[in-house]
């Protein structure tokens, strides 16, 4: 799952406590589901543990949620290599992918180029596809044809993304 | 390559078929029609060359005259002065030419006389007509066995000895009659010449035409008014084809065709049409040849022969039609520089400009050029400057006309609410040219109808006897007017009794030359506007006051005292006035019985009859010394020319209104196949067939009758500058004919559009639109 | 497959008037490969198909095939070069409305002044082979889109071009009809060694290439998966 990448994201732009992490993650990505807040500190603790994360003094007589997360630069590296890292396709990959996008927007990096590494990957998986349509016979070429299907909807998505980019950038950073 | 081009053009399923049929149709059309112009033209010229030999006293140079001095309004040939006789073999021969009148129709008696045997002999006959001898035209010869004796035959003096040969006479129906004389007897005739030789061509007409442009005139102006419009619909033909051809072109282009190859592919679809045009024009020409001998151009029927084509007309055609539509295909394909990627991008046919109307602008003002400093003085001038005038203005019609849609289509479209309007006038902004090319015929015809009705209208109007007048028409005066003092010194007796014999006439009176120093109470109005030195005439008022178109005495006159010249008043100076005149008194000593005689007057009821039987016996009285006339007609042969001119107009008026149909149909015809495309998907988008219906409409009446009103106001505009610069006439309202052929044309026109527009239904039906 | 260059774009640049379609283009293409040029609408994709075809001329940059400065031609040349060495398989309206399937597929022979008779029977060898036996009698208006678009690329391929430049070649044709019009595309294309530059924003039909670029604002990026640096 993307949520401990997530929350690194929402970290590197500024440190936070768990409280104000949880809410910042529902704002923008929990619209459906929203995040649990064990599930939240139970990350927090596991970052914390791989030293992606520190968690800085906190207040006299407070729980973990009134702690404050910094990031750290170990944090920062494995986050970089996740944002650009393709996703394999997989059913969720709109998600990580928006999350990587909404990402990216807020950060200041460039999301057009993460999409762009992604079409890439798709090409070249629907590429490895279509040969197989091609060689094998019939039933493979049917289940090929799924794939490839799929693999349009993420791409024609993945467009769609891209061409509101510039409006979906406002929105998140207002 | 030109398989190709050739499979591209013949092959190509139904709607190239109907294409290429439609397009060589249109031009086969306008080819037989241009064959049998030209054939027509030949005919006149045909029949110019056979009646030359009758216009030999005006046309040769040299001549001796004969005595007298003619009438101010002398139906005498001109010459130069005397001819050596050193340079001539042939005995000279007395010739003079006149014209008769008989139920209207005109009688040509040329009176000869040989001076010896080697005098020339004319064409069409063995020999000369000796005194009391005479050579008829057959028709001439028909008429005077199936009348009375003494209403033609006994006119002339002598027997027949014979027939003149077709070959001397231009048309059939020609009546002409070869007197001989003594020649003694002609050689004092006013008006006579001798002549050593016959003419050849009529460079200027004789009595016959309209002074010395006559013919000519007409030539001319019957070949700019026909093949104009013609030569106009054969280019819109081949221009019909160009439709659909960008769409072809761009797939040619797109697979590597270099533009030379193309526009010889399109130089063949042209020429093909072009050629099947030509064959079927010819085969169409065929059956049409022997109707243009019925069809009196002139007024007057061709014999058979007549109607041919030259070898060179032939070719010309045949050759001409073909090649100009090769090079017109050419020119229209520089234009869309046809790029492979198709309908697109057309290198941007620039709109027609204002300057487009620079023609038309420049011929009308040439034409009140002349309205202001006058015509140009001689015949070849005159000719040279109507000719080029309209010319301009045909010519600027066709160019303007663009240019006129291209503007009423942008206010069409920018001032209308409602959808159709909007659709149909940037439909038209969006190509003027080929919207006007489909009308053009029409507009022309409309031209052409205008100019004819204003002219013909406005001139016969003149001829038309008032009234007041009919009572002249029916008083025939014979004008004696052969030696010098423009009388004769009697008249017999009994003159004056057999003619009041005469059933119908109603009274006779004499104009008596008045002696010298006689005493008039007052002076006489000259109204032919000639004074000097006339010497007055003098009537018994008893007589006179039976004749009362020649005027009235005062009350209790015996005798009164007339203008000498009263038979010689033209037609315009209204005969109304010499009838409302009474003539000053005049007091003679001695009576009228004396006196010489001036003219006779003979007022009948003015049947044909009556008239003929009077004319034939003063011509019998007075073979040589008289000129029996309707008073007030003097001028007949011009009335005969007009009449001429008429039916000419309106053999062209049919003509160019045929031409004009058939350029509508065929453009419809193209144009209806050209929107099924867009009309379909139109109307797949959901726009009802009642608003396509009020589009197609729209787009093709709005310019056809907009234009046209103008055209025709501009016909009559023009005709009324060619009238005041020509004749000092102003234009007269043109009948109700004119109207209503104008709105029969215009009815035709849109009953032409109407029908397609019942086809528009079921062309753009969803079924039968597929999506290539 | 090679991996000489056979055509190369340098800088190029077009505009419709006012309206700027490629903004200093760049790409170069290998002999035999099979490439995909994608991007969204307007972005000037076909444009840059067109100048590479010698269909447009560009405004500035340069355009070279093999070896020969296409932009420096003229149109008569140009022409020819389309008529020997490309072949173009279009959306549509591409095919003579007048002509019998056949000579549609023998027109650019035809052009080339082959006889008649020998054109015709080299087209009639595409027809089976591209399963519209039956059909060379039929004119435009009498077939199918597919059948339309396989009579096309039939014309494409009849002179064995070096290179097949294809725009949006199934876009009016449903999936499976457009599957079966590429494997015939790339098929014949990868047993005659023919290079095909292929624009199009479907990307199940850019599956078929080896490679793709992208045309975005009049500019070529490229993905970096598999790709051959331009």
């Amino acid at each position: 799952m993307s949520v401990p990448f997530a929350l690194l994201g929402l970290l590197e732009r500024e440190p936070s406590h768990g409280y104000d992490l949880k809410r910042e993650y529902d704002s923008l990505f929990g619209r459906d589901k929203p995040v649990p807040f064990g599930q939240v500190y139970a990350t927090l603790s596991r970052l914390a543990r791989d030293g992606n994360v520190v968690p800085g003094e906190s207040e006299p007589g407070s729980g973990p949620e009134r702690k404050q997360f910094t990031i750290t630069p170990a944090g920062r590296e494995n986050f970089d290599r996740w944002l650009s890292e393709p996703i394999e396709p997989e059913p969720h990959l709109q998600t990580v992918l928006f999350i990587k996008v909404v990402l990216s927007l807020m950060l200041g990096r460039s999301a057009e180029h993460y999409l762009d590494i992604q079409r890439a990957s798709h090409l070249q998986r629907m590429r490895e596809l279509t040969d197989r349509k091609r060689r094998d016979g019939l039933v493979d070429a049917l289940l090929a044809d799924h794939g490839l299907f799929h693999l349009e909807a993420d791409l024609r998505w993945i467009d769609v993304t891209a061409a509101r980019l510039s409006q979906l950038a406002l929105e998140v950073n207002s | 390559m030109i398989r190709l081009a050739l499979r591209l053009t013949l092959g190509g399923g139904r709607e190239s078929i109907i294409r290429f049929v439609a397009t060589g149709l249109a031009v086969a059309i306008g080819v037989a029609m241009l064959l049998a112009t030209l054939a027509s033209v030949n005919a006149i010229g045909t029949q110019d060359a056979r009646g030359a030999w009758l216009t030999s006293a005006s046309t040769l140079p040299g001549g001796h005259h004969g005595g007298g001095r003619g009438g101010p309004a002398g139906l005498a040939g001109s010459g130069p002065g005397t001819l050596g006789s050193s340079a001539v073999a042939a005995a000279p021969l007395w010739w003079v030419v006149n014209t008769e009148l008989y139920a209207g129709q005109l009688i040509l008696r040329v009176d000869v006389a040989a001076t010896g045997s080697t005098s020339p002999v004319p064409p069409g006959m063995s020999r000369l007509p000796g005194p009391g001898e005479y050579v008829v035209s057959p028709a001439l010869a028909n008429l005077m066995q199936s009348v009375p004796a003494n209403e033609l035959a006994q006119r002339f003096t002598g027997h027949e000895i014979g027939v003149i040969g077709a070959t001397a006479i231009p048309s059939p129906g020609d009546l002409i009659i070869v007197e001989g004389h003594d020649p003694r007897e002609l050689a004092h005739v006013s008006g006579a010449v001798e002549i050593t030789s016959y003419a050849t061509s009529s460079r200027n007409g004789g009595p016959e035409s309209l002074g010395s442009t006559g013919e000519e005139f007409v030539l001319a102006l019957l070949a700019l008014v026909l093949l104009f419009p013609v030569l106009v619909f054969i280019a819109t033909a081949t221009r019909l084809s160009a439709a659909r051809r960008e769409q072809r072109f761009a797939a040619i282009r797109l697979v590597g065709a270099t533009n030379h190859q193309l526009s010889v592919i399109a130089a063949i679809e042209a020429a093909t049409a072009a050629v099947m045009g030509v064959v079927i024009g010819l085969l169409l020409y065929v059956p049409l040849r022997p109707l243009m001998t019925h069809v009196s151009l002139t007024g007057q029927s061709f014999a058979n022969g007549d109607v041919t084509l030259r070898w060179g007309d032939l070719i010309s055609v045949v050759v001409g039609v073909p090649v100009a539509s090769l090079i017109a295909a050419r020119l229209a394909l520089r234009r869309t520089i046809v790029s492979p990627l198709g309908v697109t991008r057309r290198a941007a046919t620039p709109s027609p400009s204002v300057v487009r109307t620079l023609p038309l602008v420049a011929g009308l003002a040439e034409l009140a050029y002349f309205v202001s400093v006058g015509h140009p003085r001689s015949a070849s001038g005159q000719l040279s400057a109507y000719f080029t005038s309209f010319l301009l203005i045909m010519v600027g019609i066709v160019v303007a006309g663009p240019w006129l849609t291209k503007v009423g289509a942008t206010l069409m479209a920018r001032r209308s609410n409602r959808a159709a309007v909007l659709v149909a006038g940037r439909r038209l902004a969006d190509n003027p040219r080929g919207s006007f090319r489909t009308i053009s015929g029409l507009i022309l015809a409309l031209f052409v109808t205008s100019v004819s009705f204003g002219v013909i209208t406005t001139l016969l109007s003149d001829h038309s006897v008032s009234s007041a007048g009919s009572a002249a028409s029916n008083t025939v005066i014979d004008q004696f007017n052969n030696f010098a003092s423009g009388s004769i010194p009697s008249i017999p007796t009994s003159l004056v009794p057999d003619i009041r014999a005469i059933s119908g006439v109603s009274g006779v009176s004499v104009v008596y030359q008045a002696p010298s120093g006689v005493r008039i109470d007052g002076t006489v109005p000259y109204l032919n506007g000639i004074g000097g030195d006339v010497i007055d005439g003098v009537v018994e008022c008893s007589q006179f006051r039976f004749t009362p178109a020649l005027g009235h005495c005062h009350a209790g006159a015996t005798y009164a005292a007339v203008e000498q010249y009263i038979g010689f008043l033209p037609v315009t100076k209204s005969v109304a006035l010499t009838s409302s005149t009474t003539w000053p008194t005049a007091h003679l000593t001695q009576g009228t019985s004396h006196l010489p005689v001036q003219l006779v007057a003979v007022a009948t009821n003015g049947r044909t009859s009556t008239i003929a039987r009077v004319e034939t016996v003063l011509e019998s009285n007075f073979p040589l010394t008289s000129s029996t006339t309707q008073f007030g007609d003097l001028d007949s042969p011009k009335a005969l020319l007009l009449g001429e001119l008429r039916s000419t107009s309106e053999v062209v008026i049919v003509a160019s209104l045929l031409i004009a149909g058939c350029s509508l149909a065929v453009a419809m015809a193209v144009s209806v196949v050209e929107r099924k495309r867009p009309f379909s998907l139109l109307r797949l988008s959901g726009v009802p067939v009642t608003v396509l219906r009020w589009i197609v409409a729209l787009e093709t009446a709005a310019p056809l009758v907009v234009i046209s009103v103008l055209s025709a106001v501009l016909g009559l505009v023009a005709s009324d500058l060619f009238l005041r610069s020509q004749f000092g006439e102003n234009l007269r309202t043109p009948g109700v004919a004119y109207f209503a052929i104008i709105g029969g044309g215009l009815v035709a026109a849109l009953a032409i559009i109407g029908s397609s527009l019942a086809l528009l239904e079921p062309l753009t039906r969803a079924e039968n639109s597929r999506m290539e | 497959m090679s991996s000489t260059v056979i055509i190369r774009a340098t800088d190029v640049r077009y505009q419709f008037g006012e309206t700027p379609a490629l903004r200093g283009a760049d790409l170069s293409i290998v002999d035999g490969e099979i490439l995909a040029v994608m991007g969204p609408s307007g972005s000037g994709k076909s444009t840059l198909l067109h100048c590479l075809a010698g269909i447009l001329v560009p405004k500035s940059g340069e355009i070279l095939y093999d070896g020969v400065r296409l932009d420096q031609l003229n149109d008569d040349d140009r022409s020819e070069l389309r008529r020997r060495a490309f072949g173009f398989v279009f959306q549509f309206g591409q095919l003579v409305p007048e002509l019998t399937a056949q000579e549609n597929v023998a027109l650019p022979l035809l052009l080339g002044g082959m006889r008649r008779h020998d054109a015709l029977e080299r087209a009639s060898g595409w027809f089976e082979r591209l399963d519209l036996s039956g059909m060379e009698q039929r004119r435009s208006g009498e077939l199918s889109g597919g059948q339309a678009q396989r009579v096309a690329l039939a014309r494409g391929l009849v002179t064995q071009p070096r290179v097949l430049f294809a725009d949006e070649p199934t876009g009016s044709l449903d999936s499976l009809t457009g599957e079966l019009v590429m494997e015939l595309l790339v098929g014949a294309a990868r047993r005659d060694g023919t290079t095909v530059v292929l624009v199009t924003h479907e990307p199940r039909v850019a599956a078929y290439a080896d490679r793709e670029v992208v045309v975005r604002d009049g500019v070529v990026t490229s993905l970096l998966a598999g790709a051959t640096t331009p």
